[in-house]
């Protein structure tokens, strides 16, 4: 009732803590960069690559989760089969030629995530549930096909994902492909608008007329996309592969996904935010490897980091 | 025909429509030759469940209350170790500080949760890598042994063929969780906290203490089950049961908890387990392959998910509409 | 003793004056209703009462003694209990578990048969004596679920019972329940604050008034002494002809066509034919269909069938989509839920319904995407510096004019479809949005209204259709029909 009173009490409060939060983060990551840059060896070669490296393969699991976030979603808990299972398409398909089985590799990630995104998107059944009945599906209709054994490649052509190029290794390139194309479809096409608006708010977006069932398929495509590439630069890296490949790759994916600033509730966030979370997250690790942390306590400080970073970001917003 | 219906779409019932379906299919699948029905298979079914029974028990108490406890799989390798650690001497010892442990954590991510009004998958996702990390640091990367033997044989030791002292320790959990939910007014307050959150502050519910409360419940049957199969295997990993924690999704939801809060009990969810547990027993038993489990789990969960989706009826009705329409 | 009295009662909110010195007393066998429009201070006054605010100076005085009101739970025990809008029931609880919920005094073990029969007893003094206690409230209507908390509040010993909008989303029937109820509570000797819009209330139920304006008290009378239109005149503070614009009906061709709409479980056949330039009223309450009506035909009902035509040509139902591109817009009754993202900010708001305009290979025109937030913004009257602002910080009559903008701005005007339009919307902007619905009218958009304010169907209607129970009970055109006509024909009308 008296709304233009909790409006005007709200606006104060609106406004002052957004710039709150943006100075908490800027402090935040200005304390991450010195701590990193104060690290002897963080600038060599063999430390950036290494960097390079975890931050691509993860990375594009990462924007690909970031869309189902962003559609209000959550996450998916079955992104990481989905990277393991199109590593072993592309390795059998290899007899077809690489770009056949990227290709191949590719559709058979849509595929996946299509379905799953149809089901959500237009009957919305539960995103948290299709997911662990898809992964189910995927380990079992794995196991089925491949009888437990790994898979190796059928053909030639693996070069092409892996070593590097212009001076950084090639997965470092496939990953900022990603980020660009990612970053682009989300700002500058009608279906990321679109997106965006279906994880504000969902029947707003029903009564705008938007299509929320292809904006939320098409936010699944992308990550089963995102995630076929990670699996094809993963089946080059270690020439072969079985299903444990991306075992995990959720976690981390949504961890980044989250510490980079994207909201858990959807409307809020981007795939550049993501770049951030993935790159802040790898270089802790980096750090703590560098200044001599064991294993166990890089582990252990990158999960809690990850706790305090996810806590600060949220301060600002609203439940 | 419409009593079947009932029976598969009612969530309450359901559950035990579908662990009865399980069991005759398996039993079919038998064919008489009696590898499904014996002793044998309900005890290992009974021994699976003592692990994830409680695992799921925790998950599924926090999606009642409307959140969900990514910790679960961290606590429960990290009540492991600390079970195995500090009960080398006097196990009980072990049992109190890895219970304890998950009390903590589960107390901790609470309050967290509660004063600075995050959402569960921010918080227990760092949760569970925190744990996961303590984990590792405990055990050094190593595996510990647990030098009490006794222990662990008398923990899996079968008690007349069909449980052994693990299995009995779950199903005691279950019937205290089962009891307190339907006999205090605590079971009430989850359903509660769930269903309305904001509702039942407004009448007056201390809903941050009901969660605190549901998340150190939580912690703690992950830990149990943690600390009971550190024990009975007689070592503890840092790298235990990756796969804990899609299961205990499943089971919880199979056995009838909504993800979206305010459904659910612990006899559903302890059908739900049970009813993993004698697919993946039972189709080992019969000979099998271990696959098909995943693949008939995943198609029971894309079961669920489908007829539960909130607007299936809508968009059938309406594609028949326009079917009509388009015809007339 | 009064019950309750306030007593010079100032509370302000950063630069607004809220409450100004505000006095009044509540004695026990009344009740009371408390009018005024939004913004008025009604949910502020609420507010001290029931302890979430306190207030700058002044005092409160609960049954002669001044006491201070530390919090909600305070509130409770002195015995004042609020039945909010929204309800504070868990859907998936009994009705027995439901009434208990969040009471201290309840044992660990609360299956007891003691808390049964008080629950019982409860009940049946707010007329649900038939009513089986293991119901689980999802499955109950929303009149009976308010009489269900205020059962329990009776559980609370409470004595003063503060409705706020009680019947705003009632069928006849069961505000007549309520009413019933609030009877039997007076009797017992409890009070009542009644806060309501609805004037037609206030004179059936309530023994006297006290309306408040911009934080004023402007004075309480008995009901039985003054009416209606002196009511709304002491409301308003001007008179009831300054709020609506003049106009004359210049209608244009016929532009919207409907036979047989069926919308279940509500709405039977309804046909309706409207022509550019004139607004359509839809005048009923709660369960009259008229709401289900504006629904179906901007395609938000799933099951709804029926011919539809917009300038001749047909109309699909169940799909917003094929609805816009019929050119017919919707405007909801449910801005923060269903109109406005929140989160987007209120060019991206204005543009929503746009996108396929200036997009081209899915591509978006971002320049082009601007500009016509700017023109939106321009026509329907909000800052342009608060384009790049998040639409939540906006006030409720702000937000609806971004609502109103969302819905033109195509090159043709076609049919606006409004549910509600200034619900939540203080007086001010109120005036706004009728001119704006007349401008709209004279660029030749046909609008169909639904609204459940009699003033306001009067006030700006070229056609009334009032409506009942799912029935269209009479068709007036502008000055057939008067408050008492169209107010019988929504409640009870004679059978047709």
């Amino acid at each position: 009732m008296s709304e233009v009173l909790l409006r005007a009490r709200f606006r104060l409060r609106g406004a002052r803590a957004r710039h709150l939060v943006l100075a908490v983060r800027v402090v935040a990551g200005g304390t991450i960069a010195a701590f990193a840059l104060s690290t002897p060896g963080f600038m060599s070669s063999l430390s950036i690559n290494a960097l390079l490296n975890a931050i691509s393969l993860i990375g594009c699991v990462a924007i690909g989760m970031t869309f189902i976030t962003l559609t209000g979603n959550i996450m998916s808990l079955c992104l990481g089969a989905t990277v393991s299972a199109s590593a072993l398409i592309f390795l059998a398909s290899l007899s077809f030629g690489v770009f056949a089985a990227f290709l191949i590799a590719l559709l058979f990630g849509v595929a996946i995530t299509a379905v799953q995104g149809f089901l959500v998107g237009s009957i919305r059944a539960n995103p948290i549930l299709v997911s662990i009945a898809g992964l189910s599906l995927l380990i079992g209709g794995a196991a089925l096909i491949t009888g437990g054994q790994r898979i190796y490649p059928s053909g030639e052509g693996l070069q092409m994902f892996k070593g590097r190029a212009a001076g950084v290794p090639v997965e470092a390139l496939y990953f900022f492909a990603t980020v660009v194309i990612g970053q682009i479809i989300l700002s500058y096409t009608r279906i990321g608008r679109e997106m965006t608006m279906v994880g504000s708010n969902l029947r707003a977006a029903t009564a705008a007329g938007i299509g929320t069932t292809s904006a939320i398929t098409y936010a699944y495509v992308i990550a089963g996309a995102c995630s076929a590439v990670s699996g094809v630069l993963l089946a080059a890296r270690y020439g072969s592969g079985d299903m444990e490949l991306g075992a995990g790759y959720d976690y981390i994916a949504i961890a980044a996904v989250l510490v980079g600033g994207t909201s858990i509730q959807g409307g809020s966030g981007s795939v550049l935010r993501t770049l951030v979370g993935v790159t802040v997250i790898a270089i802790i690790e980096v750090v703590l490897l560098l200044r001599g942390f064991s294993q166990q306590l890089q582990y252990l400080i990158t999960g809690i980091i990850v706790l305090l970073v996810i806590m600060l970001h949220t301060i600002g917003e609203r439940r | 025909m419409q009593f079947a219906t009932k029976l598969l779409i009612e969530p309450n019932k359901r559950p035990f429509t579908i662990m009865a379906a399980v069991v005759i299919v398996l039993a079919l699948m038998d064919q008489g030759e009696g590898y499904f029905f014996s002793l044998g298979t309900v005890f290992s079914v009974m021994q699976l469940f003592a692990t994830f029974g409680l695992v799921a028990l925790g998950l599924g108490l926090s999606m009642l209350v409307r959140e969900f406890d990514l910790s679960v799989a961290g606590i429960v390798g990290l009540a492991g170790c600390i079970a195995v650690i500090t009960g080398a001497s006097s196990p009980w010892l072990g049992v109190l500080f890895g219970v304890g442990a998950g009390v903590v954590s589960g107390v901790i991510q609470g309050l967290i949760m509660t004063r600075l009004h995050l959402s569960s998958v921010g918080v227990t996702l760092g949760g569970l890598l925190t744990l996961q990390g303590l984990t590792y640091v405990l055990t050094e990367n190593k595996t510990i042994g647990y030098p009490n033997i006794a222990v662990a044989l008398g923990l899996n030791a079968p008690i007349g063929g069909l449980v052994s002292v693990r299995s009995v320790a779950a199903l005691a959990v279950f019937v205290i969780a089962a009891l307190a939910m339907t006999y205090t007014h605590i079971g009430r307050d989850i359903i509660a906290t769930g269903s309305d959150r904001r509702a039942s502050r407004v009448a007056g519910l201390k809903t941050d203490r009901v969660i605190i409360g549901v998340f150190a419940a939580s912690g703690a049957s992950a830990a149990l089950a943690g600390v009971l199969l550190s024990y009975s295997l007689g070592a503890a990993s840092p790298v235990a049961l990756a796969d804990v924690l899609p299961t205990a999704a499943a089971a919880s939801i199979v056995g009838g908890v909504s993800v979206v809060g305010g459904r659910g009990s612990p006899l559903g969810i302890a059908a739900g387990v049970l009813t993993l547990c004698i697919l993946r027993s039972g189709l080992s038993a019969i000979g099998v392959e271990p696959h098909v489990h995943d693949l008939v789990t995943g198609a029971i969960l894309l079961a669920i998910a489908v007829l539960d989706a909130p607007e299936l009826l809508q968009r059938v009705t309406a594609w028949r509409l326009d079917r009509a329409e388009r015809k007339a | 003793m009064p019950i309750l009295a306030v007593d010079g009662l100032t509370k302000r909110f950063g630069p607004n004056e809220v409450l100004k010195n505000v006095s009044l007393s509540l004695e026990a066998h009344e009740i009371r209703a408390i009018c005024g429009e939004n913004g008025a201070g009604k949910s502020t006054l609420v507010k001290i009462t029931t302890g979430v605010h306190a207030a700058d100076t002044g005092a409160v005085l609960v049954d002669g003694t001044p006491t201070e009101i530390t919090d909600p739970h305070h509130a409770q025990e002195l015995g004042i209990a609020l039945v909010a809008q929204e309800l504070s029931l868990a859907p998936a609880l009994s009705v027995l578990d439901n009434i208990w919920l969040g009471n201290r005094e309840v044992p660990l073990f609360h299956r007891r048969r003691e808390l049964r029969d008080r629950a019982r007893a409860a009940l049946e003094k707010v007329g649900l004596a038939e009513l089986p206690l293991e119901t689980p409230v999802s499955r109950l209507s929303i009149g009976w679920r308010q009489l269900v908390e205020l059962g329990r509040m009776l559980t609370r010993d409470a004595r003063l019972f503060i409705l706020d909008e009680p019947t705003a989303t009632l069928s006849d029937v069961e505000i007549e329940r309520i009413f019933a109820a609030l009877r039997a509570l007076k009797a017992e000797g409890k009070s009542v604050i009644y806060i309501t819009h609805r004037l037609g209330e206030v004179f059936q139920i309530c023994d006297s008034v006290s309306v408040l304006r911009n934080g004023d008290l402007i004075g309480t009378r008995r009901t039985a002494e003054i009416d209606r239109a002196q009511l709304m005149e002491m409301m308003l503070g001007r008179s009831l002809r300054e709020m609506y614009p003049r106009w004359e009906s210049r209608p244009g061709p016929p532009m919207l066509e409907v036979k047989d709409l069926c919308v279940p479980p509500v709405m039977q056949n309804f046909n309706l034919t409207a022509q550019r330039g004139m607004v359509i009223c839809l005048a009923g309450q709660v369960g009259s269909g008229a709401t289900e009506v504006l629904r179906a035909l901007a395609g938000l009902a799933f099951d709804a069938t029926g011919e539809v035509r917009i300038a001749g040509q047909p109309v699909q139902l169940r799909s917003v989509r094929r609805a816009q591109r019929a050119k017919m817009q919707f405007i909801s009754e449910d801005r923060a839920g269903e109109g406005i993202f929140l989160r987007l900010n209120v060019g991206q708001n204005l543009v929503a319904t746009r996108l396929g305009d200036h997009s081209r290979l899915g591509i978006l025109a971002r320049q082009a995407l601007r500009a016509t937030a700017t023109k939106l913004a321009a026509t329907v009257g909000v800052d342009r510096a608060r384009l790049r602002s998040q639409a939540d910080e906006l006030s409720g009559g702000n937000q609806q004019k971004v609502a109103f903008g969302r819905a033109i701005g195509g090159d043709e005007p076609g049919v606006l479809l409004m549910n509600e339009p200034t619900r939540g919307v203080d007086v001010g902007a109120r005036a706004d949005i009728y001119r704006l619905i007349r401008q709209f009218c004279e660029r030749g958009y046909c609008l169909v209204m639904a609204s459940s304010d009699i003033e306001e169907v009067l006030g700006m209607a070229d056609v009334i259709i009032s409506m009942y129970r799912g029935q269209q009970v009479a068709i007036y055109q502008r000055g057939q029909a008067d408050l008492h006509r169209i107010l019988a024909d929504i409640t009870h009308p004679v059978a047709a």
